[in-house]
């Protein structure tokens, strides 16, 4: 998937890069709006889901030997949440393959969730 | 992975091209919320400072924390002896009133209003005209004036949008530097940009600070679940992090509360500071606990250090330790957001800031509009709705703000439900005006709009001499800096919207449209 060369979202891409719709026929429109859309959708909701997902990860793995390590490994990774939101995000708008974001940003999200249901609660 | 975006589509369609893009975008629909947030947020800055001027009746008291914590309890015994809790917000010098606040063992539904101000010195409830005063801007900041939590959540994800649409517009930005003495006026879409980039630039280091930080303020409802891998009681975060005592629980056994007063120079010895807030846990049990916090003087963050006592017998019980890093660090990003810690003229300075951010919106989406603007062409639908969302947010909603503030003044002192119908002018004459100029073509619209705003924000010194006897010559003369700054204000804002009016009344300037120079590739 991630190999695939990228000709399958070229229309996409015209779209992203120049921000003019797509001449062509409706149809062809039609798929512009949803990979459109889903790209959006990808970038706020996928997006807030994989930061969730990676800040729970950092703060399940950051060593805390004690109390007070254990609020800093809390601590940071909910302060520093929203850059990586911000990024995640941005990055969603600028990649133009739609497979390879949705690829990484849920695929990604799900893959920590499995790590973090695994790894369970602190002791 | 098989390189990134930039190795993949050339330099020509890199991160500066798809950002610009992001940048319009992100930048046109959180737009219009986060201009009024800006200019809601901006003016809380002087939350007190409003509600004061909303309550004309009410003069300053100067009384010492003990004074005020010792009469606001003699009152609160009276009232609620059996309750669960109270808050006590002792004055300063920013504010007049002692704040109270009960949670009363069981609510009384008839007595919606828990929240009370009293007189620092006697105790009693002041009487002064019902207003919701500088909160109601304040509380629009971030809840939007929509059901909880979807205005927080609403507000939430602007200022994200803010965040993206900040880092975007660097990224876009190739002459950062350049762009601060570059202000080309009356060229059309090109004073835009250079209004926008100015506006941004000067003040970039405030608004990314201001965002992230407004992002941090409401971060334990955006961004918990980290909490959840490491407490599986997620409570004992808070209890840990922040060093507050467990909760006791009630002995049902009756015994008076000690007296306050030595208890608040304890604390104030103990912490170093004057006492800033006294919280009772069942007042009146042999159970109760004191918590008296302090503000830090002279340092910016708003995690305010606790000393707890016992309420029956004043035994000093704990005092907040240090807390981590971390949490100190959310600490101070809370304080350089809500700008507590900052004397008159940092004050000012913050406001003067707020104002460019707003500015910084409101160009932006301007730009935008302008940007696809083609002469001669017949607007598309989605430029006639932008451009008319443009004139709703950034001239009536300023009209609304007025409105409020000038309802205060109009409607009588002594009337019922009078605090819900300032809320409801600000929101009738808001709607009112965004709904009217629809009659009106575009560039007349922008005239007319910026007109009445002009006009309602110059009419609040007047309604302010008509009503009271603190209007601004007697301020002047009693030296009551607080109401000559606001009736000055006003006007300045005033006269600042009636020269938007001249402006937007000048014909259109000969716009190069899509300009044959290369742009740069900034906001799509």
């Amino acid at each position: 998937m991630l190999l695939k060369p990228r000709h399958r979202d070229d229309k996409g891409k015209a779209q992203v890069a120049s921000g003019q719709t797509i001449d062509g026929q409706a149809g062809r429109r039609w798929r512009g709006g949803i990979a459109m859309a889903w790209r959006w959708i990808t970038a706020i909701l996928g997006g807030y889901g994989f930061t969730v997902a990676a800040a729970m990860l950092s703060a399940r793995i950051l060593p805390a030997p004690d109390a007070s390590a254990r609020i800093e490994a809390t601590g940071w990774p909910m302060l520093l949440s929203f850059l990586l939101y911000a990024g995640i995000g941005l990055w969603a708008l600028h990649e133009v393959r739609l497979g390879r974001i949705s690829m990484v940003i849920w695929g990604g999200a799900l893959v920590m969730a499995i790590l973090l249901k695994l790894l369970g609660v602190r002791a | 992975m098989n390189g990134t975006g930039m190795n993949d589509t050339g330099a020509q369609r890199g991160w500066r091209q798809t950002m610009a893009w992001a940048h319009g975008w992100l930048g046109l629909i959180a737009g219009w919320i986060l201009f009024t947030m800006f200019l809601t947020g901006t003016s809380a800055y002087f939350r007190p400072e409003i509600t004061r001027w909303m309550q004309p009746e009410i003069h300053a008291q100067a009384a010492s924390p003990t004074q005020a914590a010792n009469s606001a309890i003699r009152y609160l015994s009276r009232v609620g002896p059996d309750d669960l809790q109270w808050y006590i917000y002792l004055p300063d010098e920013r504010t007049v009133a002692t704040r109270v606040f009960r949670a009363p063992a069981k609510p009384d539904p008839r007595h919606r209003k828990a929240e009370l101000d009293l007189d620092p010195v006697s105790g009693t409830p002041l009487t002064a005209r019902e207003t919701r005063g500088g909160e109601q801007f304040y509380r629009f900041h971030f809840q939007l004036q929509l059901p909880h939590p979807w205005g927080r959540w609403l507000a939430g994800l602007c200022a994200m949008a803010m965040l993206g649409a900040i880092i975007s517009g660097v990224i876009t930005h190739k002459r950062i530097f350049a762009d601060f003495f570059t202000l080309r006026w009356n060229k059309g879409q090109r004073s835009w940009l250079d209004a926008h980039n100015v506006s941004a630039v000067l003040g970039l280091p405030y608004h990314a600070m201001i965002t992230y930080t407004g992002l941090i303020t409401l971060i334990t409802m955006y961004m918990p679940w980290p909490v959840l891998m490491n407490y599986a009681k997620p409570a004992q975060f808070m209890q840990t992090a922040y060093g507050t005592p467990a909760d006791v629980s009630a002995s049902g056994v009756r015994q008076p509360l000690v007296a306050i007063a030595p208890l608040i120079r304890d604390a104030e010895r103990r912490l170093g500071g004057p006492a800033t807030r006294v919280i009772i846990q069942h007042p009146g049990d042999a159970a109760a606990r004191i918590a008296i916090a302090q503000a830090k003087r002279g340092a910016i963050s708003s995690r305010t250090p606790v000393a707890t006592y016992d309420g029956a017998t004043g035994r000093f019980v704990s005092r907040s330790g240090d807390p981590a890093v971390a949490i100190n660090t959310a600490g101070v990003m809370l304080g350089l957001h809500l700008a507590t810690f900052a004397g008159i003229a940092l004050r000012w300075a913050y406001f003067v800031m707020g104002l460019t951010g707003a500015a910084m919106v409101g160009t932006g989406l301007l730009l935008w509009t302008a940007k696809r603007r083609k002469p001669g062409a017949a607007p598309f639908f989605g430029l006639k709705l932008a451009e008319r969302l443009n004139i709703a947010v950034i001239a009536a909603f300023p009209a609304g703000m007025a409105a409020y503030l000038l309802a205060n003044r109009l409607i009588p002192a002594a009337m019922e439900g009078r605090a819900d119908m300032e809320v409801s002018a600000m929101f009738w004459t808001w709607g009112l005006l965004a709904l009217v100029q629809l009659g009106l073509p575009a560039r007349r619209a922008w005239t007319a709009l910026f007109g009445i705003a002009a006009a309602f924000w110059a009419a609040i010194p007047v309604a302010n001499a008509l009503t009271t006897s603190r209007w601004l010559v007697p301020s002047l003369l009693d030296g009551d800096r607080l109401f000559v700054a606001f009736d000055l204000s006003c006007l300045a804002i005033g006269i600042g919207f009636a020269v938007a009016a001249r402006v937007s009344a000048r014909p259109a300037p000969k716009t190069p449209g899509r300009s044959r120079r290369s742009m740069e590739p900034a906001h799509a």
